[in-house]
């Protein structure tokens, strides 16, 4: 389905350019040139996040950390075997996602803990590294309340979500 | 950010001083790498997402899809230009079909926009972030594909409660924002 998508757009939008008399080669080499210029200001965040993240879990210490708030997780009915993947989903897509394949393989995709790691990863988002890279090209720097918002509201949508699935 | 990524770095390099100080740098050295990777996926993503919005641009979609989602963006982004609304716009339709890549580009120009070049997010900027933050992707492809991978008898069966955790998760999202924006109401400009 998704994968229709993309063409499709594509599609439509060159032959409106052919319609309306449109330089769409023009318009599009002007766009994608700032990719580069957009890229040297998210660089930066992207190394200094990834390289902890990386350090972070290969010492071990995020297995150690997710055993600790273990308990803290269950009492809201999520399985503890997901702290790991709770506490770095906000970080790292990357990470996160090879944290959800292990997941899979150990507990398989279909029992409770698998299903439950789907509906976590499937509906959040790397809530640090979105709004790091967001502000990356702006002067904006205090975000104030917004990281404690979104990490609060996805909690709350995961521990439901997990919630239906023990009736679904 | 800064307090996380401090308490992360600090808490993994006594944990390597102490268990086997030689991970340390290959770890870091490591991550550092997939960066670079990432960047070099990231910048050819972007050069053919800001192609094609320059295109959408170009050709009035932009403005008419911005036009569709207007109500929505005026109850959200109180008081923001056009031009910023016209890339919040494309930023949440990329965010819908599951575009994250391209939405992130259209992000940046539009928290440039709606800041106002000052230091501290106002109401606008903050909501943009808890938006994308909370997740508005309806269809978790990535996650669909994975299940497939590990012989899930039906990878898709977890959809329902994922969709009702994705639109909770941003409309409490929204609501606390909401809230929040009137017990810390914004800086006056000449602060």
């Amino acid at each position: 389905m998704t994968a229709y998508i993309v063409p499709a757009i594509f599609l439509v939008v060159l032959v409106a350019s052919l319609i309306k008399k449109k330089d769409a080669y023009g318009s599009f080499i002007e766009g994608s040139r700032s990719a580069i210029d957009l890229m040297i200001g998210v660089f930066p965040y992207l190394m200094t996040i990834m390289m902890c993240v990386e350090l972070f879990r290969r010492t071990g210490i995020s297995n150690l950390v997710a055993s600790l708030v273990a308990p803290v997780f269950e009492l809201l009915g999520l399985p503890g075997q997901l702290a790991e993947l709770m506490l770095l989903r906000p970080l790292s897509g990357a990470g996160s996602l090879a944290i959800l394949d292990n997941i899979y393989a150990t507990y398989g995709a279909d029992t409770f803990v698998g299903r439950c790691a789907s509906v976590i990863y499937g509906s959040s988002e790397t809530v640090f590294y979105v709004s790091a890279i967001y502000l990356s090209q702006s002067k904006t720097k205090k975000l104030r309340y917004a990281l404690p918002v979104a990490l609060i509201s996805t909690l709350i949508g995961c521990v439901v979500g997990c919630a239906l699935l023990r009736f679904l | 950010m800064a307090k996380v990524w401090l308490f992360m770095l600090i808490s993994a390099l006594i944990t390597a001083l102490i268990k086997d100080p030689s991970v340390a740098v290959a770890a870091m050295l490591g991550g550092a790498q997939n960066s670079v990777s990432l960047a070099m996926e990231l910048v050819a993503m972007y050069g053919v997402w800001l192609g094609l919005f320059a295109l959408l641009d170009k050709v009035g979609i932009a403005d008419f899809i911005a036009k569709l989602l207007r109500p929505l963006i005026r109850f959200l982004f109180k008081g923001s230009s056009d031009e910023a609304q016209k890339y919040v716009s494309m930023n949440m339709s990329a965010n819908l079909i599951g575009l994250g890549n391209a939405a992130t580009p259209m992000g940046m120009k539009a928290v440039k926009l709606l800041g106002d070049e000052k230091e501290s997010a106002n109401t606008n900027v903050i909501m943009l972030v808890v938006i994308s933050a909370t997740s508005l992707q309806l269809l978790p492809t990535t996650v669909i594909s994975m299940r497939a991978a590990h012989d899930s008898a039906n990878a898709a069966d977890f959809l329902l409660p994922c969709i009702v955790a994705t639109v909770l998760s941003t409309v409490i999202g929204v609501v606390l924002v909401k809230i929040c924006s009137k017990l810390f109401p914004d800086e006056r400009r000449k602060s």
